[in-house]
């Protein structure tokens, strides 16, 4: 094919670059939406995971797997501050998920502030004020089967951010992703 | 069959430019149901039109008038108490009659501003001569989401920008006419031409651009004659054309104020504005109408006018809600302003429905380069003596430019706070001359119909259209969610401000 640089031909890689560019800005980031958070906006400033909440507005986000914390702050790393907030937010996880052997599982919660996990309706471990940042583990025997995950969240002030992973066979899986021994429903 | 379709033709592109433009600016015409930026002003101005109560403003009060003649013929609030917008100069929500309608107010800045896309086809049909192509390019016109979600409203700028582009295309039809027929131009001409001008000034005074087409009429005119430099005919020449063109000028804009002074029959509780007691004496006596009080009530109009003028605050950016913006942003879309906005929450997710002052940035990043492109010929053609390869349209690429760079220069001149909508006239301007400007490049290929050059053309304007639908929920108030408004805040200068 012979292409000959002419006006016409500027005019098209002008035109043809234009909409490269524009297609690239307008496409949204994607990840694969394994596991779906809560957050909710308080009204009012947060200190403890259980006080009283006062939410003014909430927003559902659909996610790969539970990494929320970037750059030392609440964010995922593709879709950066899902909150949409800084301050005075709350984040709660209700997902089932299935065990395929019997075994004590490990989770690992890291949060800046603070948060509850419970299984099957029993709290499993919990800080309920502020703290930077700090991944606590919590432990778990699990039969196989089906059970339910319900993890809650809060950022008060100041610096931020959630994780949710388990050990399964000596490997660290984050919560949202499959492995041999745990899967979500 | 063949006569009938000869007599149809010409009426052809006109009629499907009119259909495209009405087809964008009608969709959910009168929403938002309830005021927005200036509207809180102008509509309460308009009603004392309707209701005879004297009133002063900082801009001439055509397009008030224009708004409050739209209520009267399709308002439909003729059961609905307006007293208190008769009492205020800034109706504010709490004042604002329950069910009052905005589709009468809204109508003549809508209408006129949808229908001026015909002026701008004349425009470039009188010029390049090929009637599709006019067409194809008032696309920039039809399709730019500033100026479309502006003249929706009860503002003054549609209204303006029509008058201002009748006068341009009066304008290029009077000189292709010279041009291309040695059609004579008479007084009549340049009296026509001040009475469109002065139509425009008389919505807001920065019209005043349009007197620069005067300066090229005469040009046009008196070509040969400033070529061989003389100068007493000219003089001669100016001697009847500045009194004829000024005094139409006047004519309409003291015509208006005279109609204006004469309907303001009362004036409710204290509001005297800056009436001498002369005025309100005349006032109270029902004598609005006669020549003596005109001459009063120009003079306190024209003292409050002044004094408004000196009381703007300049632009200040260290002000957090700072809407106003440095005149130098502008080609580029800076600063949007949020004229509006309210939320609802769906199952957890937040949808705002905005009406944003932002432009279509193809459009507007095209004229900045359309006139980079056309200042590069004329400097090309004076410094470098480049040959020109189609002089008249060289000279009309030259006027647009002109008339472009010439209002930025005044507007930077002035130190009040301005709003990007202050750039819609040299945008028209700019576009008029992109327009030409492309069809100087692509001059014979769009005449022999060049493939490539027509599958450009297509996909430049393909591309206008999908990016003023993609901007479309900012000028329709469409819902947006935070990603949707994060997927259109393409640049920082910009200043689109999220409220979720």
């Amino acid at each position: 094919m012979n292409i000959t640089l002419n006006k016409n031909s500027i005019a098209s890689l002008i035109l043809a670059i234009t909409v490269g560019a524009i297609i690239f800005r307008i496409t949204p980031v994607h990840v694969t939406k394994n596991i779906t958070v809560i957050i909710s906006k308080n009204r009012v400033s947060i200190t403890d995971i259980h006080q009283k909440r006062d939410i003014i507005s909430t927003r559902k986000v659909s996610l790969d797997h539970v990494d929320l914390y970037y750059k030392g702050k609440f964010g995922h790393p593709k879709l950066g501050n899902i909150a949409k907030a800084s301050d005075d937010f709350f984040l709660d996880i209700d997902q089932t998920f299935k065990v395929m052997q019997d075994g004590t599982y490990e989770f690992l919660v890291g949060s800046d502030d603070g948060f509850t996990l419970v299984i099957n309706g029993k709290k499993i471990c919990e800080h309920t004020h502020d703290r930077p940042y700090s991944i606590q583990s919590c432990n778990i025997f699990l039969k196989g089967g089906s059970h339910r995950l319900q993890a809650s969240y809060f950022q008060g002030f100041g610096n931020s951010g959630f994780t949710l992973q388990y050990q399964t066979n000596g490997k660290t899986y984050w919560f949202g992703d499959d492995s041999p021994n745990l899967r979500l429903d | 069959m063949n006569q009938k379709i000869k007599f149809v033709k010409p009426y052809l592109y006109p009629f499907l430019v009119l259909v495209i433009s009405f087809a964008v600016y009608f969709p959910y015409y009168g929403a938002p149901q309830s005021m927005f930026w200036d509207e809180n002003y102008h509509i309460a101005s308009a009603q004392k039109h309707i209701d005879g109560v004297m009133y002063m403003e900082p801009h001439p009060p055509l397009g008030k008038m224009l708004m409050a003649l739209g209520e009267v013929v399709f308002g439909g609030n003729e059961k609905i108490d307006k007293s208190k917008m008769l009492v205020t100069d800034y109706l504010t929500g709490t004042d604002t009659p329950a069910n009052l309608r905005f589709t009468g107010y809204r109508w003549p800045s809508t209408v006129m501003m949808a229908a001026s896309v015909l002026f701008f086809f004349g425009i470039l049909h009188r010029i390049t001569g090929i009637p599709w192509l006019a067409a194809a390019f008032s696309s920039l016109m039809i399709f730019d989401n500033a100026l479309v979600m502006h003249a929706r409203a009860a503002m003054l700028e549609g209204i303006q920008l029509f008058f201002i582009l009748a006068a341009t295309y009066y304008f290029v039809r009077i000189a292709t006419d010279w041009i291309n027929s040695k059609r004579t131009i008479l007084l009549k001409h340049y009296a026509i031409l001040g009475l469109l001008v002065g139509l425009a000034i008389s919505v807001k005074v920065n019209a005043f651009i349009l007197l620069l087409l005067f300066a090229a009429l005469f040009c046009i005119e008196h070509w040969p004659a400033i070529q061989k430099w003389q100068w007493l005919l000219l003089a001669k020449q100016l001697m009847t054309r500045v009194p004829v063109s000024i005094g139409c000028i006047a004519l309409v804009f003291f015509s208006i104020f005279y109609i204006h002074i004469g309907m303001g029959k009362n004036m409710k509780q204290d509001r005297t504005y800056k009436a001498s007691a002369d005025y309100q004496q005349r006032i109270h006596d029902g004598n609005t109408w006669s020549l003596s009080t005109f001459a009063i009530g120009m003079r306190d109009n024209w003292k409050y006018m002044s004094e408004y003028a000196e009381g703007v605050p300049k632009l200040d950016y260290c002000k957090p809600d700072e809407n106003g913006s440095y005149a130098l942003g502008w080609p580029f879309g800076a600063r949007t302003i949020s004229y509006r906005w309210s939320k609802d929450v769906v199952d957890g997710e937040t949808n705002i429905y905005w009406n944003y002052l932002i432009g279509n940035p193809i459009i507007w990043f095209s004229v900045v380069i359309g006139i980079i492109l056309s200042s590069s010929l004329i400097l090309g053609r004076f410094v470098y003596q480049t040959p020109i390869k189609d002089s008249a349209l060289f000279g009309w690429i030259s006027l647009f430019t002109g008339l472009y760079l010439s209002y930025m220069i005044a507007i930077l001149q002035i130190e009040r706070v301005m709003y990007l909508y202050h750039y819609f006239i040299p945008l028209i301007f700019g576009a008029l001359n992109l327009s030409l400007i492309l069809t100087y490049i692509f001059r014979s290929e769009l005449i022999s119909l060049h493939r490539h050059t027509l599958i450009n053309l297509c996909v430049y304007i393909g591309l206008i259209i999908a990016i003023f639908a993609f901007f479309s929920p900012f000028t329709y108030s469409l819902g947006l969610t935070e990603d949707g408004f994060n997927l259109r805040n393409w640049f920082q200068f910009w200043h689109l401000r999220p409220v979720y």
